[in-house]
Order: C-alpha cells, then sequence, then structure tokens
C-alpha cells in the first residue's frame, strides 16, 4: 500500500502529464466530459450506439437517436438526456448505474447555459515516455555505456569501488546460473591474474547449460507455467514440461527475442512449423484452467483469453491492457476497442496437443487395435445385459415412495413431475460390472473372463503414445470435442451454435476465425459490434498488418502478425521492457520499478537515457538476451562493492536508485533450495525431462484435493535443479511458497522479498534442510578429517565462495570442538550471507 | 511489491519478521478507524455447500407443490445432470429464542443461540463450481490468485501476538476444502500474509519443532556470525529482519504448540464442546483451538468443516441424499458450534469476535438423483454473531422456493465490506497497489449491509 499522501502526488503527476489541472475548468471538462466518459459512452459512444444514439460530440449529441432528439441547448426541461438522467422520464439513465444529484444539476446548468462543448484540453493520449519510441542517447566513444549513463543519473555522488574476487565470482554465479561456485570453480577465476579473467568467466557461464535453467525460469514466471490445471480438479499436465524445456533450452541457445515472441504467440502459423515452434505454443495454454465442463460453460473461454491478453499486456509490453475489458482502461489511453480487437487476435485458438513425430503409423496401429477389441466388449456386453436387467429393480428399493411409484409409472402417463424424477433417477442407477460378477453362474463368469483376457492382451500391443506437446492453433472452439465432465443436457446450455465449422479447419479454401465481437461492459451476453484484430492504438506507428497470409491457409495469420508487429521495433515498448527485466534480475530492481506495468501508474524509469540505450542496443545486437548480459556484466557498475558505505551518497540517495553501491537482493527461492544442493555437493545436474515430486510431508500432502503428487522417494532422482520440481496450483512446493514464490496462476515479473519467522523455521527444521546438512557434513569429515580448521575453511569455501576471517575461523573450529560437523553445516546454510547476492 | 515502493507498514512488516506486532495497529493510516467493533473473526466454513432450504430458510410452499416441475424463471441451470421435480424438506423447523427465528431440526443447539446471530437469508454467490465458488468466499474473486480475506485482514490491522501468525487455517481432519491453500493464499501480497495452516494435534506448524538438542548452539553462532555480515552493511533492514526473524522463529516453537494444546482445557470445556464424543471430536478440537488462538491476539481463525476426503460423505454437498448427508454433518458441528459461542461470551470474547457460518453457495429446492439437491449459487443462508451485532433479526429473504435471493440481495462483495467494517476497516480504502492498481477485496463493489 501506499502512503496517502505520495498516492496523491502520484495522482497529480499523473494528470499534469495528461494536460489537467484540477481546479480552475470550466464545467464541461470538470464534469460533463468525465460524466460522458463514464456513464453513457459506453453504450452510446464511438464503438458502441444502443438505440442509434452516439454522445461522444455535440453533434452526434444534436442529432439524436432513433427516439429523436436529446438536447435542446438552454431548454434542460425539454433535453431527454436531462429528463432521463433527472427520472423524469423512463428508463432512468445511465442503465443500471447511479448518478449523484450533483451530477444531474450539473447536466441542467450545461444544457441552460447552450450545451458548449468544451475545448478539452487533453494533450495526446501517446504523449507518455512510454508510447514514445526509445531514442538512442550519444556515448562519448571508447566509454562504457552502461556506466556513463549510469554515472550521468548518480553525478558527484561518491560510488563504490570493486568488489573483492570472491564476491565477484559467487555475484555472477548466482546471478547467471543460480548456483553458487565450487571451490575449484572459485579458484579458476580468483586465481586468473589475466586481464580478461572476467569475460572469461562471464563467457563460461553464459556457456553453461544450467544458464536457460536459470533466466528460463524467471520467463517462465512471467507465462504462468505450471504442470497442472488449477481449479477444482487440478488435472496433471503431463505434457507441460516440454514448454519448460524449450524456455530453457532458448535461453540456452540465445534465441533472439523477437523470434521467441514470434513462436510463442505464433509457433504453428510460422513458415515452417518444426516441433520445438509448435511446443513454444504451449506459452497461450499455460494458464489456469478450469478443465472440466469446459463445453457447458463457454464463458470460461473469455477468462481464459482475459488471461491470455493480460499475460501479453504485462509481460510482453509492460502494459495493463486487461483493464480495459469493460471500460475504457482509467489512466492509460487504452481503448476498451483496443482490448476487443486483442481479443480478435487471438479469438481462433483452439487447444490442441501437437504430434511431435509423424503419427499416421501410429494411428493406423491404434485404430486396428480398438477394431479388434469392440466385438469383444459386445460379447461381454451381452452375457452381462440378462444379469443387468434381473438386479436393476433392487437398486430402486433405497428411494422413497414418491420416487419408486414414479419409476413404476409407465412412461406415458407419469406427469411432468415424475417424468423428471424418473429420468434422473433412472440415468444415474446403474449395475456395475462387479455386481453382475458376484451372482452370475460360473459358466457365463469364465466365458467373460476369457474375453477380458484377450482385450488385455490385445490392449498389449497397442503401441506407446507418442511425444505431443500441449499448444494452441486455430480452429473452431464451437466444435470442441467433448471433454472431461462435458454432458450436453436439457437446461444446460452448451447447444452447438448452427454456424459452427469444423474444429480444425482442413480446407478447401483459406481458414477463417469465428466472430468476435465488442462486449458491452464487458459482458459475454451484452454484443456490440464484430470486432477485427488489431493492436492498442497508442502503440501503432502507421499501418500495420493485423494477420498474415500463412502457408498452411489453416490458421487466420492472426496471431503471426501480433507477434510479429510484437517482437519488432515498431512498437516503443518490447525492447525496453525486456531489456528492463533483464536489468532487474541482475540488480534486484528494474531502471523502472514496475516491472510490469510502464503506464501512468506505474514507476517512472530512474534513468530513461540508460533505459533507451540498453533498448536500442538490444535491437540493434539481433535481440540477444546474451549480449544484453555482456553489457550489463562488462561495467564497472555491475562490479561495485555492495559493502561501500558514505554518508553522503546514503543521504543524497537513500535507495540507491542511481546505484552508488551494488544492491544486495536476496535468493530466490529456487536458488535457495539449488544452493542448498550445490553446497552440500548433491545435485543432480540433469538438464530437462518430466517434473519430478520431492517428498512432501505428509500433513503437507494432506492439504491436496485433486490432481497429482507422485511422491519420488528421497535421493539423487528428485536433488534436481528447482526448476524441475513440479509446479502444482492447487498445492504450491511449501519450501518455494515461503520464500515468495509468485501465485503461479498470475503473470509475475517481480517477485516479493518477505521476510517471515516460518523461513527460519524451514531453514532450521526442514527435513530436506537437515538431510542435506548431513551430506554435507559427512563430506566435511571426509575431505578433512579430524581437521577442524580445514573443515571450517572447506565450508566456507563451498557456502559463501571465500575463506572465513579469522574471526570466523575462531568461532567455527571451536564451535566443531562440541558440535558436529553437520550442525555447522546447518548453521552456514542459514547465514544470511548464504541467501543474498552481495 | 518492488523495493522502491515499499510503504511504511511494508518496511514495518519487514523489520519485525512479518510478525509486527501492537504497534502497527496504532500506526495505520489509510482504511483503518478507529470504530472498529471487532478486533478478530472466526469464520466457521461448511465446504461442500449447506442447503439453506434445509437449515436456516423455511420454504412451506415446497411442501405445497412437492413434485412439481420448478416452472417459470427461465432456464434451470443445474450443476449436474438433470433437474427433477421440487422437493420439500425432509427436515421440520422450529422456532427459538424470543426472536422466535425459524431454525431446521438439524441445529437444536445452534437454534438455541437465535437471539445472538443475526440470520442472512438472501446471500448469493456468482459461481455454482465449488472450487470458485470457495475463491469468491475466500477472496471476493472466483478466479485464482487473489489474496484472501484473511490476507486483507492482518494487512489491514496487524497482529496482536508476534509470536502467532495473524492469521490460521484449521481444517478439516477429513483433508482440505474445495481449492486448497488457494482459499488461504496471500495472492499478490507477500507471504508474511498467507494463512498459516495449524494441524489439530502434534506441532501445529508445519517444520515447527520442540527445539532440538544443540539448536540454541546453532542459533548462538548463527547470530554471531550474521551480525558481523549486517555491520558491513549498515542501513539494511531486511538483513536485520532476518536475524529478528530466527528468535521469532525461535519463540514460536515455545509458544505455538500451547497455543493449541487442548488438553489444557478443563474436564468441563472439553466435555461442552463435545471432545469426549466420537462424533463432534473433530469439529470441536478445531473450535477450541480456534477459541486459544483468538484469545492469544491471533486476528483470523478460518475454520473448515468438510474436507476431500471423499466428496460425497466428508462434506456438505448433498448430491445423493441430503437426509443423510446433512444429519451426518449437522451432529458433527451443532455441539461444538454452540460451545464456541457459549464459551466466548461466558469469556467476554463474543463482543470483539465475529463470528461467522456459511457454506459456499444454496442448494436447490428440486430434486436430484431423486433425494439429493444440487448446488445453487442464486441463494444461501448464513448468520453473523458478536462484534455487538444485534442478534434475533432476520435479513433479506428468498423467493417462496429458496431458488433465489429475493428481497435485499447480499453479495460476497457486500458481505465483505460488511466484515471489514465491523473490523474498523473501509473497504474501500483498504487497498494494496499491484500491478499499477490500488487492489481492493471488494473489486469495484461492495456495500455494507445497513442492519449489521
Amino acid at each position: 500500500m501506499i502512503p496517502a499522501g505520495l498516492m496523491n502526488l502520484r495522482l497529480i503527476a499523473g494528470f499534469l502529464v495528461a494536460g489537467f489541472l484540477p481546479g480552475a475548468e470550466p464545467l464541461f471538462e470538470s464534469s460533463i466530459e468525465p460524466l460522458l466518459r463514464t456513464r453513457c459512452w459506453q453504450c452510446h459512444g464511438e464503438v458502441v450506439q444502443l438505440g442509434r444514439l452516439k454522445l461522444s460530440s455535440r453533434e452526434a449529441m444534436l442529432a439524436g437517436g432513433e427516439h429523436g432528439v436529446v438536447i435542446v441547448p438552454g431548454k434542460p426541461e425539454q433535453s431527454r438526456l436531462f429528463r432521463m438522467v433527472a427520472g423524469l422520464e423512463k428508463p432512468t439513465m445511465p442503465m443500471g448505474g447511479v448518478i449523484e444529484a450533483a451530477e444531474v444539476e450539473a447536466v441542467r446548468k450545461w444544457i441552460a447555459e447552450g450545451a458548449v462543448w468544451g475545448n478539452t484540453k487533453v494533450v495526446p493520449a501517446g504523449d507518455w515516455w512510454a508510447f514514445k519510441k526509445p531514442v538512442r542517447p550519444l556515448v562519448p566513444a571508447g566509454l562504457n555505456p552502461v556506466d556513463y549513463l549510469v554515472g550521468r543519473r548518480r553525478g558527484s555522488v561518491a560510488f563504490a569501488g570493486e568488489a573483492s574476487r570472491n564476491t565477484l565470482v559467487r555475484r555472477a554465479y548466482l546471478d547467471l546460473i543460480g548456483l553458487p561456485p565450487t571451490p575449484a570453480q572459485v579458484f579458476e577465476f580468483v586465481e586468473d591474474r589475466s586481464t580478461d579473467a572476467w569475460s572469461k568467466l562471464v563467457e563460461r557461464l553464459l556457456a553453461s547449460p544450467h544458464y536457460g535453467e536459470r533466466w528460463g525460469r524467471h520467463w517462465l514466471d512471467l507465462a504462468r507455467y505450471a504442470d497442472s490445471n488449477g481449479y477444482e480438479h487440478d488435472f496433471d499436465r503431463p505434457n507441460a514440461w516440454r514448454y519448460r524445456d524449450y524456455v530453457i533450452s532458448s535461453f540456452n541457445a540465445d534465441k533472439p527475442f523477437d523470434r521467441f515472441l514470434v513462436e510463442q504467440l505464433a509457433g504453428d502459423e510460422m513458415d515452417r512449423p518444426t516441433p520445438e515452434t509448435l511446443t513454444a505454443t504451449g506459452f497461450l495454454r499455460s494458464h489456469a484452467k478450469v478443465g472440466y465442463r469446459e463445453k457447458d460453460n463457454p464463458e470460461f473461454r473469455h477468462e481464459y483469453l482475459d488471461d491470455m491478453i493480460a499475460t501479453i499486456g504485462r509481460g510482453v509490453m509492460g502494459l495493463t491492457v486487461q483493464c480495459a475489458r469493460c471500460h475504457d482502461h482509467k489512466f492509460d489511453p487504452i481503448a476498451q476497442k483496443d482490448y476487443y480487437r486483442l481479443q480478435a487476435s487471438l479469438f481462433g485458438y483452439v487447444e490442441v496437443d501437437h504430434a511431435l513425430v509423424p503419427s499416421a503409423e501410429h494411428k493406423r496401429l491404434s485404430d486396428s487395435i480398438d477394431a479388434r477389441i469392440r466385438p469383444l466388449r459386445m460379447a461381454v456386453r451381452e452375457i452381462e445385459a440378462p444379469y443387468r436387467e434381473r438386479l436393476l429393480p433392487a437398486k430402486y428399493a433405497r428411494f422413497p415412495e414418491n420416487v419408486k411409484e414414479a419409476i413404476r409409472t409407465p412412461e406415458a402417463q407419469r406427469t411432468p413431475g415424475q417424468a423428471l424424477l424418473a429420468n434422473q433417477v433412472i440415468r444415474t442407477t446403474g449395475v456395475s460390472s462387479a455386481e453382475i460378477d458376484r451372482v452370475a453362474v460360473a459358466e457365463d463368469l469364465a466365458r467373460k473372463r476369457t474375453l477380458i483376457e484377450q482385450i488385455t492382451a490385445i490392449e498389449k500391443e497397442r503401441p506407446a503414445p507418442l511425444p505431443v506437446a500441449m499448444g494452441i492453433t486455430d480452429g473452431d472452439y464451437r466444435s470442441t470435442p467433448d471433454g472431461p465432465g462435458d454432458e450436453p443436457a436439457p437446461g444446460k446450455g452448451g447447444a452447438q451454435d448452427p454456424d459452427a465449422g469444423p474444429f480444425l479447419h482442413e480446407g478447401p479454401g483459406r481458414y477463417q476465425a469465428p466472430p468476435s465481437y465488442f462486449l458491452i461492459r464487458g459482458d459475454v451476453q451484452s454484443k456490440g459490434p464484430r470486432m477485427e484484430p488489431g493492436f492498442p492504438a497508442v502503440l501503432v506507428d502507421g499501418d500495420v498488418k493485423t494477420a498474415v497470409e500463412t502457408a498452411s491457409g489453416k490458421t487466420s495469420g492472426r496471431r503471426l502478425a501480433l507477434g510479429q508487429w510484437l517482437g519488432s521495433a515498431e512498437n516503443p515498448v518490447t525492447a525496453r521492457v525486456m531489456v528492463n527485466r533483464i536489468w532487474h534480475h541482475h540488480f534486484g530492481a528494474g531502471i523502472v520499478k514496475s516491472i510490469d506495468n510502464f503506464g501512468k501508474m506505474g514507476d517512472l524509469p530512474s534513468n530513461l537515457e540508460l533505459l533507451d540505450w540498453l533498448a536500442t542496443e538490444f535491437v540493434r545486437v539481433g535481440w540477444s538476451v546474451k549480449q544484453m548480459h555482456r553489457v550489463i556484466l562488462s561495467s564497472a557498475t555491475y562490479r561495485m562493492d555492495s559493502r561501500f558505505e558514505d554518508a553522503a551518497s546514503a543521504k543524497a540517495d537513500a535507495r540507491n536508485e542511481s546505484l552508488w553501491r551494488f544492491p544486495v537482493h536476496r535468493l530466490e527461492a529456487e536458488s535457495v533450495r539449488d544452493s542448498i544442493l550445490a553446497a552440500a555437493g548433491t545435485l543432480n545436474a540433469k538438464v530437462g525431462g518430466p517434473a519430478v515430486f520431492p517428498v512432501l510431508q505428509p500433513e503437507v500432502l494432506s492439504a491436496m484435493t485433486h490432481g497429482i503428487w507422485n511422491q519420488d522417494k528421497d535421493g539423487p532422482e528428485v536433488w534436481r535443479r528447482s526448476v524441475y520440481v513440479y509446479r502444482k496450483r492447487g498445492l504450491p512446493f511449501p519450501m518455494f511458497e515461503v520464500f515468495d514464490l509468485p501465485d503461479q496462476n498470475v503473470s509475475c515479473g517481480a517477485r516479493n522479498t518477505s521476510t517471515v519467522p516460518t523461513q527460519a523455521l524451514t531453514l532450521l527444521n526442514n527435513d530436506f534442510v537437515l538431510s542435506q546438512s548431513k551430506h554435507f557434513g559427512r563430506y566435511l569429515e571426509e575431505s578433512r578429517p579430524g581437521d577442524r580448521a580445514g573443515q571450517v575453511e572447506l565450508a566456507y569455501l563451498r557456502v559463501l565462495a571465500r575463506r572465513p576471517n579469522a574471526r570466523e575461523l575462531e568461532l567455527g573450529v571451536k564451535f566443531l570442538a562440541g558440535q558436529p560437523a553437520d550442525a555447522f553445516a546447518h548453521v552456514l546454510l542459514n547465514l544470511n550471507e548464504f541467501v543474498y547476492i552481495q | 511489491m518492488s523495493r522502491g515502493f515499499q510503504s511504511r507498514r511494508e518496511m514495518l512488516f519487514s523489520a519485525l519478521g512479518g510478525y509486527g506486532g501492537v504497534a502497527l495497529s496504532s500506526m495505520l493510516a489509510e482504511g483503518a478507524s478507529i470504530n472498529a467493533r471487532a478486533t478478530s473473526v472466526i469464520s466457521l466454513f461448511m465446504s461442500g455447500g449447506v442447503s439453506h432450504i434445509d437449515t436456516f430458510d423455511p420454504k412451506p410452499a415446497l411442501k405445497k407443490y412437492a413434485g412439481q416441475p420448478l416452472t417459470g424463471r427461465g432456464e434451470v441451470v443445474v450443476r449436474q445432470g438433470h433437474p427433477g421435480p421440487l422437493m420439500p424438506s425432509p427436515f421440520e423447523f422450529h422456532r427459538h429464542g424470543q426472536s422466535g427465528l425459524e431454525v431446521s431440526e438439524l441445529f437444536p443447539k445452534m437454534g438455541s443461540h437465535a437471539d445472538e446471530f443475526a440470520l442472512l437469508r438472501s446471500v448469493y454467490s456468482k459461481s455454482n463450481d465449488h472450487v470458485q465458488a470457495h475463491f469468491a468466499i475466500s477472496t471476493g474473486m472466483i478466479r485464482m490468485g487473489f489474496p484472501s480475506l484473511g490476507s486483507w485482514v492482518s494487512y489491514g490491522l496487524g497482529t496482536e501476538n508476534k509470536n502467532l501468525p495473524a492469521f490460521v487455517v484449521l481444517y478439516d481432519a477429513h483433508g482440505a476444502p474445495f481449492g486448497g491453500p488457494a482459499n488461504w493464499s496471500a495472492g499478490f501480497m507477500p507471504a508474511t500474509y498467507q494463512g498459516t495452516v495449524f494441524k489439530a494435534s502434534g506441532t501445529p506448524i508445519v517444520d515447527l519443532k520442540p527445539a532440538s538438542p544443540g539448536q540454541r548452539e546453532r542459533l548462538d553462532l548463527l547470530r554471531e556470525l550474521n551480525e558481523m555480515d549486517a555491520a558491513a552493511h549498515p542501513g539494511n533492514t531486511e538483513l536485520a529482519a532476518r536475524i529478528e526473524s530466527y528468535e521469532l522463529a525461535y519463540r514460536m516453537q515455545g509458544v505455538a504448540p500451547e497455543a493449541v494444546d487442548v488438553s489444557l482445557e478443563s474436564e468441563a470445556t472439553r466435555k461442552l464442546y463435545g471432545i469426549d464424543n466420537p462424533v463432534t471430536e473433530p469439529f470441536a478440537r478445531q473450535c477450541i483451538m480456534a477459541r486459544r488462538l483468538i484469545e492469544r491476539g491471533v486476528r483470523m481463525v478460518q475454520l473448515y468443516h468438510g474436507g476431500l476426503g471423499n466428496q460425497n460423505t466428508d462434506t456438505w454437498d448433498a448430491h445423493e441424499d441430503v437426509r443423510s448427508n446433512h444429519t451426518k454433518h449437522a451432529a458433527e458441528v451443532d455441539q461444538p458450534i454452540h460451545a464456541l459461542l457459549t464459551d466466548l461470551k461466558a469469556r467476554g470474547l463474543l463482543d470483539t469476535t465475529l463470528v461467522t457460518w456459511q457454506g459456499e453457495f444454496g442448494r436447490m429446492p428440486i430434486s436430484q438423483r431423486g433425494m439429493g439437491r444440487d448446488h445453487n449459487p442464486g441463494a444461501m443462508s448464513m448468520w453473523m454473531a458478536g462484534a455487538k451485532i444485534k442478534g434475533g433479526q432476520v435479513i433479506g429473504s428468498s423467493d417462496e422456493f429458496g431458488y433465489k435471493a429475493e428481497e435485499q440481495p447480499i453479495s460476497i462483495h457486500d458481505l465483505h465490506a460488511t466484515m471489514l467494517h465491523l473490523l474498523g476497516l473501509d473497504h474501500t480504502k483498504l487497498t494494496y497497489r499491484f500491478n499499477g492498481r490500488d487492489m481492493r477485496l471488494t473489486d469495484v463493489y461492495g456495500e455494507r449491509i445497513p442492519q449489521i
């Protein structure tokens, strides 16, 4: 929460930028225009004109609608606009809203004064730094651009010198790969006296397969990635991990960021889709999903689309586009129609599991097995039929008389109520196969068992399922096959739309996306005009293509156009938003602190020149993320000491926004666990593959209501990096949750850092931490048997990448005189210095 | 929340290790007022969906029209299967207390408190899905990812006991409710505000253990080493807070088990709650723990009755047979809830504690599978007691069959606005800035219920 005073300042700043000054405004600006904007234009504005009435200009207002004239300037009592807001004429307007007496009076006065349409001083909506393209600042030749631009912002404030080599090597390892260096890796850098020792270190880390595990994880937060659906059933997503691995390998390969975006939005629409690009479309399926009775609840789809728009808006554009779902954005120039244009860009999507290898032969085999099994199942059913008929009447015995009577009554003679009653009971009462087995005569039972053995034998020939990736493509959602729980029934909705096309387009002709509409107040039932695809107008410069003809013709090319526009310097935000994220992860805070919001309610950049230089550089180097790491890490700014003290600097810039020392920041949840494994020497460094399920305490597991947790055995199989731990929406992994794992259902660019005693309890008492301390302790004893000083030294190197100072050594040796090595290891794993990047 | 925008309260919480002290409540700026009528909340959540027409909302018209289809109200949307005809309640209703409030025979003991609670008969929800309806009650939103009521309360009021979490969750012995931990998540707020699950037996919190031999020595060394590091980073409150959090954790290990140790209660109290009866024992335990926690300054205790388990038998989800399902579960909670209200009153805690009782939605006036009832978010009943609320009053009504809220419909947002108000918090001012917007528990909705 922002203190009220600060909040007001921010609001005033917003108004100033927009050209408003509260106070001395004429009536139209102060009262009428806001009233029209918030209460009238929803239904009588530029986009929608209910009753053919448009109130968005004086001319339109004077022209009236299909029910005639609405204002007579100078004569409020003859003006229906006034009469309807005043309640003198029905229906009272605004429909379904409230209007204050003072507002009614303002309308009266305004019409009485001639209904002057004021000369609003609204500065063009795009007049905000983030909506203008970045301008590359000049940097004198020979200077490091980051240091030069940070220095310009810092001015004369004293700043830190270079941190120690031990601090730097630990910082670089944790920052780039999320693991602390081993003692050998520490010495490799610390003892390398060549002038390019630092850049060699950076290159080693950027080339490590663990780099993608660290930086891919940041992107997965943004993609709200998880391995389960969420909501009630929290169904497993057995193939979700392929998208996770796609992200990791894309970062490892330094895939150009513009291409990375296109693949995720439209990997199926590219000229030559590959298993990799098809897997990428998992981005658009990574939202939480009910996954049950979806067809019976068509409104769910609008929630998922909203989630995609919110994620693309915040994650890629740095804008809260989803705020414009029900009304124009309150603070940013994002119109409600912008929202529905974006929705139209995505609206063709349907969920598919993309086959990653050719599947025709597999299908042929599978179909032939189905064909062989079918008659056997029929035979089983025939054996069971007479028993089923015999056993059924007894199943009705438990019902009260009125139900039995309804069932007894011949169908034609049932009252309407009896018909409902009989229908619901008959449909839900059955005889199970096991019940039949209990009464069947030996001969029937033997025949049935033989048949079932035959079926089981044939099933064994069924080929293993082919690898598939959960993704999306275009199709017609109205023809989606029934999923779990779907049960089209009277009173359930879910009726097929007569205009629906085939689920997936197979030709002839080109695919046409099903229509999508502007929704008044965001209400699925209140359709406005049909929408065409498009992007937020304030970000669009000149003509842009909103659909691209795809090679296959099976999709609309709308997502491809969206991806290409997002992944280009044509819009002013994408490059800035991404370099700001990179900066945020390196320094613990972004140049724009509101990582996901570059709009008017977000923070101003603390150093716009630096942000713009980085953004333009990013585009110049072909959207290479690794190149941005090189640029940032090669600066003296990145190598500053965090321990630097200077009273004047602290006074001038207490928040260290100008970066006069390196900001200490805490490790993320995953890195805490990974660092424990690495320090203990137990980390299983295997990269990629299906998720693992580390052991959960029974009391934690008892909170699980649905879905899976396989509870693997504790051991090397689960001592994998945390990015591979199963992400269950219904049950966040407790150790991550306690260390501020973001909610797995909402796109998140910047995690919270809170400090709570439950974190201390976890690191003090959790079985995993204790058992890792034991491994660590054993390693210390075996490596330096009987040598307490040696054990202390080795432990410090493994945990903190440095040797202990004299006092630390003394304390450690003293402690080991009375306590086992694992106790000492445990203490070090609890140190502040261990969980912070310094 | 990014570092640049830590509010004063954020910094305090951070510096105090999140479980900040009483001092906080006096420093609250926006959102809090001095007119709080209660300082704590016990929420009794009957998970699975209690049928209002079989408990607190008698419908004689159902007897009259029994066996006839429900018509004239538009398309009847059922959650599962096929709609049946109107089905009267198998339970009798009795008048209670001076108010003469009608409560079904399922709750004879709860009924005896009729003059102490305000009964709301026109509450409605937005979803007929268990989980979404749980989230609606817990967070105000049907989607996942938002902070729960308890998070807002602890964010708004802080805690009175820094050795215990401000927001505690006690769920059913059968398992967690529909939707699981998302019901007590802090959403986009820091982890400080999320609900802490207390177990009914053993050590109450995961990873909280009695101090082990040698633990103090470990903590002493840790403290000394951490202080050396903090001295090298002057002015870093995070590092200081983290040092303090270990001392808090150590104290919690001593305090928390005692706070929920039911065996410390007198024999008479244990008997009153029904600890001696295997039917009432599990929920009795939860209710006593709730009282003990409230006594010790915990802000909000969220109890769930009904857990998964077996959805059909272990929750109030009476699709199959409303008589047997509700008879079983009513017997499990009636005595403990009666005891809780009696006990709170006797200890003078009821005046400062808001006690609420509700499910996630009501149930249908028509039958399902012959003897059961399907979900009905159109109408539900709930009651609120304590917090100096005028008891014995009935607020709002549902239509003649109990199908939809009719008179004074009350949304979940209205409910939340009212609950925050009772705690001295204005729901329009209690905001948390997230992603460029001042978020509220009540989103952009919510009107206080005037009678409360």
